[in-house]
């Protein structure tokens, strides 16, 4: 009995472990890095300690699309030699791949699988299938399962794709896509601070940090950009991170979380009563970030960066906002699914994680839908798995073995024809 | 600028002026406010890869043998031996004209020579590796390097239009052109914009600051 190894091949992670179950055993960043104390990349270990400041990353995968098939070798052969510790030739896998591959990716993931690593058989499939699966396996008297059919928004690291899903289908006609992901979000940020205090160009794990844990998503932009404008005490949003200063402390954090939490007030009401004595505390200088103590202040940065995802015209991209894609999305399908889908859509990815990211897509999605129809957006409970939890779902079900593609077929058809079978 | 495209026959000043090579490039395109842009929002997908010279060093180093390294300890053994002679040299200098220095030397300078010749083999035989031939080769294997390449290889403009692809799954652009401008200085709502470069500030302040720092600083 081969075992199935379930590999979520993600721009930002790749998650990989054993089909049949719950989680994933490793989690690593799907790159190599080379910090300052190194002189060559170096692998990244699910539990690094090591000092990232100013780390050198290289990936395998640009805009989503793995275009670097031998660092992504690399980066395999690590993952599955000292971390899943599997030997691929008697083992199946199960790999999953953005939609619209280009036909020389195809072939070249193809290549690495069978050529490279020698794995028995193999079955690609596309992230928001598996996330339908799972989603109607976890409730199966629930909408989604009884209609089979849900539109699964997928905020990833590279890009934004609402796609919808029917009878375990991907509706490849109906998907739609932003270009934009959570790694243009930390550049953003990177940008922004930069320019407006410390230079951190060169940060990306830190800023990927500094996103995770500071950034949220604005309920009224207007309103917050004035709170943010304020000074003092009664400014809810200003908030310091603290870089690593390589000697006592080589991660960086928040200076304070309660501040960071602050910006929950404020839609309590909160913001109203401090208004009135706001000249009193109008004591502190905008320039108390001391400079030499590697700190900054995020102000508004911290929802002008998620907000982006909703509006990426305001970044000068020739793109509609998330709302207006899922509309787009769902009604390029047939007009009967429309309601169904709408009641359905399943938010996964790691960039929805931004708190309040749903609540907001609700807000803005509610205009653009007609009347009668309800809108339900359910959140996955943990977005950045889901896809792989689908996966293994997926690779313990029976018939698994005969959807794959074998080595000998392979062999002997060849990667276009072979992949004709999984029908995208 | 526009003006000195336009009208060739404008008298122009003879007085030559300095500009740095990418600076002149960027003037000489006419639309060069939205190449800015698109370039700042190519820069959001790039990855920061250190410096690429020293990866370019590094690949090298990846793709050799053990071989470097028993070179390299040659030569720092040369250097040492070297250092060694000069000293012995130096010290011994003064007796130089009797007997005993001339054999010394002699025999120091031999053991250099014959080391000295070890490292020049090998180096040749280092150097003889990467030929540009196949430096060039090597070059081609790895020259789709980023997806837009790939994607224009793939040629999907050439499907017939009901086919799914990834040009037709892009969302497509906004129903609604309006567009929220942020002050790019201080990130609040800026309603004005720079006569020059075209990029948005709120207030006199954030002007004086982005006249300061970014204005027309975009291509370098």
């Amino acid at each position: 009995m081969s075992s199935v190894v379930v590999l979520d091949n993600g721009g930002g992670l790749i998650k990989a472990g054993y089909g049949g179950e719950r989680d994933p055993s490793t989690i690593i960043p799907n790159c190599l890095y080379r910090p300052l104390s190194s002189k060559k990349f170096l692998h990244p270990t699910p539990t690094t300690e090591e000092d990232l400041t100013s780390a050198a990353v290289r990936r395998p995968i640009d805009r989503g699309y793995l275009i670097n098939p031998d660092l992504q070798r690399d980066i395999w052969n690590h993952l599955f030699s000292n971390l899943l510790h599997i030997n691929p030739s008697n083992s199946s896998l199960l790999l999953t791949e953005p939609l619209f591959s280009l036909p020389s990716i195809e072939r070249a993931t193809d290549e690495l699988v069978f050529e490279d690593f020698g794995f028995n058989s193999l079955f690609i499939s596309d992230p928001p299938k598996l996330v339908h699966l799972y989603e109607a396996s976890r409730r199966p008297y629930g909408l989604v399962s009884k209609a089979q059919c849900s539109l699964v928004v997928d905020c990833g690291f590279s890009f934004t794709h609402a796609a919808p899903v029917f009878q375990n289908f991907t509706l490849n006609y109906g998907v739609k896509r932003i270009d934009l992901g959570g790694k243009a979000l930390t550049n953003f940020l990177k940008e922004l601070v930069s320019y407006r205090s410390v230079s951190v160009m060169d940060e990306s794990f830190i800023m990927d940090d500094v996103k995770e844990k500071l950034c949220f998503v604005s309920l009224d932009v207007a309103r917050d950009l004035k709170i943010a404008r304020r000074r003092g005490n009664d400014n809810f949003f200003r908030c310091t991170y603290v870089l690593p200063d390589g000697v006592t402390h080589t991660k960086g954090f928040v200076k304070d979380p309660d501040e960071a939490k602050k910006y929950l007030t404020v839609d309590d009401g909160a913001y109203l009563e401090t208004r009135k004595d706001m000249d009193r505390t109008e004591i502190m200088d905008r320039k108390k970030v001391d400079l030499t103590k590697n700190e900054f202040d995020l102000t508004n940065e911290r929802f002008l960066v998620p907000e982006m995802i909703f509006h990426p015209a305001d970044l000068g991209m020739n793109q509609a906002g998330l709302a207006e894609c899922i509309v787009r999305a769902v009604n390029s399908c047939h007009p009967l699914l429309h309601p169904l889908l709408y009641q359905s859509i399943i938010l996964t990815g790691g960039s929805t994680l931004f708190p309040r990211f749903a609540e907001r897509l609700e807000m803005e999605l509610r205009p653009l839908v007609p009347d009668d129809y309800q809108v339900k957006i359910t959140t996955q409970e943990d977005p950045i798995l889901g896809v792989w939890r689908g996966g293994s779902l997926l690779a313990s079900s029976p018939d698994f073995e005969a959807m794959c593609v074998t080595k000998a077929e392979y062999e002997e058809l060849g990667s276009a024809r072979c992949r004709r079978r999984f029908f995208h | 600028m526009e003006d000195d495209v336009s009208n060739p026959f404008r008298r122009m000043s003879m007085r030559t002026r300095k500009i740095a090579p990418k600076m002149a490039a960027a003037l000489a395109s006419n639309d060069n406010r939205t190449q800015a842009a698109i370039a700042r929002l190519e820069a959001l997908e790039n990855d920061y890869t250190g410096m690429e010279t020293v990866e370019a060093v590094d690949d090298d180093e990846a793709s050799l043998d053990d071989d470097d390294d028993v070179e390299e300890n040659v030569l720092r053994y040369i250097e040492g031996v070297e250092v060694f002679c000069v000293c012995v040299i130096c010290l011994c200098l003064p007796l130089s004209f009797y007997l005993l220095v001339p054999v010394i030397y002699s025999n120091a300078s031999s053991v250099l020579a014959r080391q000295a010749s070890v490292y020049i083999q090998k180096k040749q035989k280092g150097t003889k590796r990467k030929t540009r031939q196949a430096k060039a080769l090597e070059n081609a294997r790895k020259a789709p390097r980023n997806f837009l390449e790939l994607l224009h290889e793939a040629n999907l403009e050439a499907l017939p239009p009901h086919i799914p692809s990834y040009l037709r799954a892009a969302v497509g652009p906004p129903s609604s052109t309006c567009r929220r401008h942020f002050c790019t200085v201080c990130g609040f709502t800026s309603n004005y914009t720079c006569a020059k470069c075209g990029m948005r500030f709120c207030s006199i302040r954030c002007q004086k600051i982005h006249d300061d720092t970014r204005c027309q600083k975009f291509v370098a």
